[in-house]
């Protein structure tokens, strides 16, 4: 789904008075993209999230989707194409079992008792808690990694063509973040649109085509990665670091345009 | 978003600075002291005591206003109970309502020693943060520790409730937009239909709440906190000269207005 922005504001109101969380926001994303949301925490990159997917009312500004806005027609079903999974996982789950809490979703789009099922057991065996398995299982006696992967699939059950991930990696595992990357990857594969909020440089390098660096409610930088041209310095600046791969190839006295994504790229490199 | 729920506004004014013990005691004389007595001078003192109250606290009176708005219908009720069921002579009869001069004063009388008594308790209150509150009510409770009621305890789990229900206002929140996010709709349909939207928002805030309460427990134990044990503290409550001056001064006006 392709997304943009333009002149997004978004303000809390406390104790009467409006506290600006994010200002000004305009960026495009285009269909299929993978885009990565870096910003020191506080930034604003929930709020953000939160007001793609209609849940904060922006002050000014407006969200496309598609190209169709909210006096559109049609915007509402984009909108609800459009998947958000919140940070902690706990937040969301309430059902007795896995399968009862993906099919919250897609019951609540109204489709039919077939459809629900087809696309509960599909969510299911696409986040690798394979529904034979794990179907039956109370959420809460999940692990935090199978957890935050069974909030994912409550919200890919409703098969959303942009998804929106607030900090999906915070305290997992390494064999967790794995599989969590290889899920994200398939969906990158299967053309869904991806906006990945998150402190890890090192993930979002690997699986995002474009950033976009939000310090204090502002946009400082937007676009395909850019380092070797300024790229290393915008996210310094903002209390974050360029990825691991990155800074090894400035070290190598290689040029960080070309650093690898991943570190089998980079072992082919070095060979 | 920061959610607020004891209405303590911080200030710098000799009210809050007071021990709030002597808050605490000084309120309660007067609350009593004014349903005590029945006469308008005494009315007229207790309601100068709380202008000026209000006035000394440097709390913007649209706070005051806040805490008021919620008694109204109560000030309402009293008002018009008061005008329908008072003795007297009529002035204007319609069926079985009859209109007495006593009545609209015994009304009137009423509905000022409300608000008086409201604003007097707002402004301990807004003046006190609720730890010392809390603080206070256990050492003037001390006295039934006696007779075996674990006073510094329940002080304690007050202080707890306190702290916390901002939290659990601000978890609430998230999740009803986590739901939301999934196509949850509180705001449409019956009541069942709404009762049951809250299913999926009440079961997740139980779970992180009870969860939060043992993590909590277990810091503090390994804290060391023992219950039953008496605890020392960083800020023992002591009161000054301005303190008991302060009480004294409380003290006269009570007796003023149980002569006057």
């Amino acid at each position: 789904m392709r997304l943009s922005c333009r002149g997004l504001t978004v303000a809390y109101v406390e104790a009467g008075r409006a506290i600006p969380a994010l200002t000004d926001v305009s960026f495009d994303v285009a269909a299929g993209v993978s885009v990565a949301l870096l910003g020191p925490t506080g930034a604003g990159k929930s709020t953000l999230l939160q007001a793609l997917k209609g849940l904060l009312e922006p002050e000014t500004g407006v969200v496309a989707l598609d190209g169709l806005t909210a006096a559109d027609e049609g915007f509402a079903a984009r909108r609800r194409e459009v998947g958000l999974v919140f940070q902690r996982p706990e937040l969301q789950l309430f059902a007795g079992s896995a399968r009862e809490d993906v099919a919250f979703g897609p019951r609540r789009l109204g489709w039919p008792a077939d459809d629900v099922a087809v696309a509960v057991e599909a969510a299911l065996e696409l986040v690798g808690l394979p529904p034979t398995r794990f179907g039956e299982r109370h959420p809460y006696a999940l692990s935090g990694g199978e957890q935050r992967r069974l909030a994912l699939a409550g919200v890919l059950a409703m098969r959303p063509r942009l998804l929106l991930l607030d900090e999906p990696f915070v305290s997992l595992d390494p064999a967790a973040r794995r599989a969590l990357a290889a899920v994200l990857r398939r969906l990158l594969g299967g053309g869904t649109t991806l906006v990945l909020a998150t402190h890890d440089v090192d993930a979002a390098w690997e699986l995002c085509d474009h950033r976009l660096v939000l310090d204090e409610g502002r946009l400082v930088a937007a676009g395909p990665w850019a380092f070797g041209a300024g790229g290393e310095e915008s996210l310094v600046e903002h209390g974050l670091e360029p990825p691991f791969l990155v800074e090894l190839w400035r070290r190598l006295g290689r040029s960080a345009a070309e650093a690898p994504r991943t570190c089998a790229a980079a072992a082919e490199a070095l060979r | 978003m920061r959610a607020t729920v004891t209405q303590y506004v911080p200030g710098r004014s000799p009210l809050h600075r007071l021990d709030p013990r002597i808050k605490i005691v000084a309120v309660t004389a007067l609350a009593v002291a004014l349903f005590v007595r029945d006469s308008y001078a005494a009315l007229a003192v207790f309601a100068a005591v709380a202008v000026v109250a209000v006035l000394v606290s440097g709390v913007p009176p649209r706070w005051f206003w806040r805490g008021l708005k919620p008694l109204l219908w109560l000030v309402g009720l009293t008002f018009v109970v008061q005008i329908l069921f008072a003795p007297g002579e009529a002035f204007f009869s319609l069926g079985p309502i009859h209109l007495t001069w006593e009545g609209i004063e015994r009304a009137t009388f009423l509905s000022v020693r409300l608000v008086v008594l409201v604003v007097t308790g707002a402004v301990l209150t807004l003046t006190t943060p609720p730890v010392a509150l809390t603080d206070a009510l256990a050492w003037l409770t001390r006295p039934l520790r006696r007779l075996r009621v674990p006073t510094e305890e329940l002080a304690l789990m007050v202080t707890i409730a306190l702290r916390f229900i901002p939290t659990l206002l601000m978890e609430l929140d998230t999740i009803m937009r986590a739901q939301r996010a999934r196509g949850a709709d509180f705001a449409h349909g019956g009541i069942t239909t709404r009762a049951r939207a809250l299913v999926p928002v009440l079961i997740p805030l139980f779970v992180v709440s009870f969860r939060r309460a043992d993590d909590l427990a277990l810091a503090m134990e390994a804290r060391c906190y023992r219950p039953g044990l008496t605890r020392t503290r960083l800020h023992p409550l002591a009161a000054e000269a301005r303190d008991w001056l302060a009480l004294a001064l409380v003290a006269v006006v009570v007796a003023l207005a149980m002569v006057v």
